[in-house]
């Protein structure tokens, strides 16, 4: 049939154009999440009256570069209650699940007889299920940390990973709900669609409801602070990555920060009307990385300003208010769309 | 064209070999993960099926969801080393029976599939397995069974629930007297949900032990799931 042999899509590209997409999607995160730690660590610092990293290189700028480093030539440690080729699976996982879904975040339409003539999605790619795709492999994502913790054979990882395991479970229903009423508001499941379809106004009004509700679901869902319990290094140690050092310790880590960045998309794309804004259309995929911006902003804000919850408020919260509450958006956007 | 078939020979041995660990491992929590692939090998065969919403939910639903419940219980009970299996009447039965089922599958299989092989198969109109084709025929061919099988999973929880309080016995307990600690304690261990979502894992690992339990270091590397909230000091509040 078509040259794509999985999933239908809505737009079809040649196979060395999907690779280049490929390449060009995986240097974006290999460069953005060093340069949002060194963000982090520098607002975190003026939040809390400090400079930040200001040592290596000129502002601090070389810090990430420094901790890299660090990091590669560290020793790899495996305790001897551990499950060691687990161990070497689990942070490969999670950087799998994290880098796939910013697959589907669209940074801008389909540019026709752009570059050598041909036309171009400016997207990795636009599968028919959409965002059902994220949630796929936001479902796979758990079994990183769980296995990681599990494998570490260490009562702090394993009960890190118990606690991310019933959190992820616990905050996906939310978040899948509370964009069933953008989904519902669209007509469509492809995040291009649903960028298209904002041209008149951003979801993020008639859906505020919605994205609250996805706002703080997304807050757990990649455990940030104040829903850091999975790590919560008062507590736990550092959770399910207790016993990961060096670069594995690293990948993890950046699973989490590339995690920040695909929900910060999805909720660009969502919410925020994706890669429309004021300019030339040049700029489209210029807006969709300062929107991205402000929602990494916002999580290192929020990581700033709140104090991590206990645990039983975490699993009520999430259960008893937002879960009802994400229900009633979905069933009251439902009756508004088809009346 | 090569790509799916290499696809689909992975997809296959995947599916078989996970189906094979599930039986023949000898540890549960292996055994489950083995399940994981299995699952997640049935998605990608889906996939080249065409069926991408059936794909995703697939993993979104087994893989995702009821397979962590799995993971779930399998890694607090488990680390059973001796083998799972009957004995007795069952033991021996159960041979019989897998045997008869793979005879009765391996007719039905080849008599439906031999005379497909050499056609081009069956005929998928645009937008085949699309989430709105799928959600069309569910919810108006299919809307009385579809909304009966909702309904019975949600008797099923419900039940599930209720079943989970009265074993625990909530108002015998001199743990839960208190009022607050009575409405809290079932939200606050991990494992409560598994009462929520599928009563149909067996006991699940919180109602064995309550905080009430005695024995508080059952297995030295497993820890007691119950207990995780309590030790927290009331300074962890937000």
């Amino acid at each position: 049939m078509t040259a794509l042999p999985l999933a239908s899509v809505s737009f079809v590209e040649s196979t060395g154009v999907q690779i280049v997409k490929a390449i060009v999607i995986f240097a974006f995160v290999l460069v953005v999440v060093p340069l949002i730690l060194l963000l982090e660590r520098k607002l975190l610092g003026r939040f809390q009256a400090r400079l930040g990293p200001n040592r290596v290189g000129p502002f601090g700028l070389l810090q990430p570069l420094a901790d890299v480093l660090k990091l590669l030539s560290k020793e790899r440690f495996t305790p001897r209650t551990a499950v060691p080729w687990m161990m070497a699976m689990a942070p490969a996982i999670s950087i799998f699940t994290a880098v796939v879904t910013l697959a589907i975040i669209p940074f801008g339409d389909v540019r026709h007889n752009a570059l050598f003539g041909a036309s171009y999605g400016l997207y990795g790619i636009d599968v028919s299920i959409g965002i059902l795709w994220a949630f796929a492999f936001g479902a796979l994502a758990f079994y990183g940390l769980m296995l990681g913790g599990w494998a570490s054979g260490s009562k702090y990882s394993f009960l890190g990973a118990m606690r991310s395991a019933a959190q992820l479970i616990s905050y996906e229903v939310s978040l899948g709900l509370s964009l069933v009423g953008v989904v519902i508001t669209a007509g469509s499941l492809s995040l291009t669609e649903i960028v298209n379809s904002q041209d008149h106004i951003w979801y993020v009004v008639p859906q505020f409801v919605g994205f609250c509700i996805f706002m703080v679901a997304a807050f757990a869902e990649t455990n940030r602070p104040p829903f850091d319990l999975p790590e919560a290094d008062a507590e736990i140690v550092a959770g399910y990555n207790t016993e990961f050092g060096g670069m594995r310790f690293g990948s993890f880590f950046m699973a989490e920060y590339i995690n920040m960045v695909a929900i910060a998309g999805i909720a660009t794309a969502m919410f925020l009307g994706g890669w429309h804004g004021p300019g030339p259309g040049w700029l489209d995929p210029i807006w969709v990385i300062v929107k991205m911006l402000l929602f990494v902003v916002l999580f290192i804000w929020i990581r700033a300003t709140l104090p991590r919850l206990r645990y039983d408020q975490l699993m009520a919260f999430g259960w008893k208010v937002l879960l009802p509450l994400a229900t009633l958006n979905a069933l009251v956007t439902a009756i508004v769309v088809s009346a | 064209m090569l790509l799916e078939q290499i696809l689909f020979f992975v997809a296959a041995a995947g599916a078989i070999g996970g189906a094979l660990g599930v039986v023949l491992l000898r540890n549960p929590f292996f055994s489950v993960l083995a399940l994981v692939g299995h699952l997640i090998s049935l998605a990608l065969l889906f996939l080249l099926l065409r069926a991408e919403f059936i794909a995703a939910a697939q993993l979104v639903v087994y893989a995702g969801a009821v397979m962590v419940l799995y993971v779930f219980v399998v890694a607090y009970v488990g680390g059973i080393e001796e083998a799972v299996g009957g004995e007795g009447a069952i033991g021996r039965l159960g041979p019989l029976f897998a045997g008869a089922l793979l005879i009765e599958l391996c007719i039905a299989i080849v008599g439906s599939a031999l005379p497909a092989i050499d056609s081009r198969g069956a005929h998928v109109p645009a937008g085949f397995g699309s989430p709105g084709a799928i959600g069309k025929v569910l919810l108006e061919r299919f809307l009385v069974p579809f909304e009966a099988a909702s309904f019975l999973l949600l008797v099923a929880a419900v039940g599930a629930v209720v079943l989970a309080r009265r074993r625990r016995g909530l108002e015998d307990a001199p743990d839960d007297e208190l009022p607050e600690r009575a409405g809290r304690a079932p939200l606050g261990d991990p494992s409560g949900r598994e009462r929520a979502d599928g009563g149909d894992e067996g006991p699940p690992a919180g109602t064995a032990e309550g905080p009430g339990d005695p024995t508080p270091e059952r297995d030295a590397e497993r820890p007691d799931p119950v207990r995780d909230p309590e030790p927290q000091p009331a300074g962890g509040t937000a």
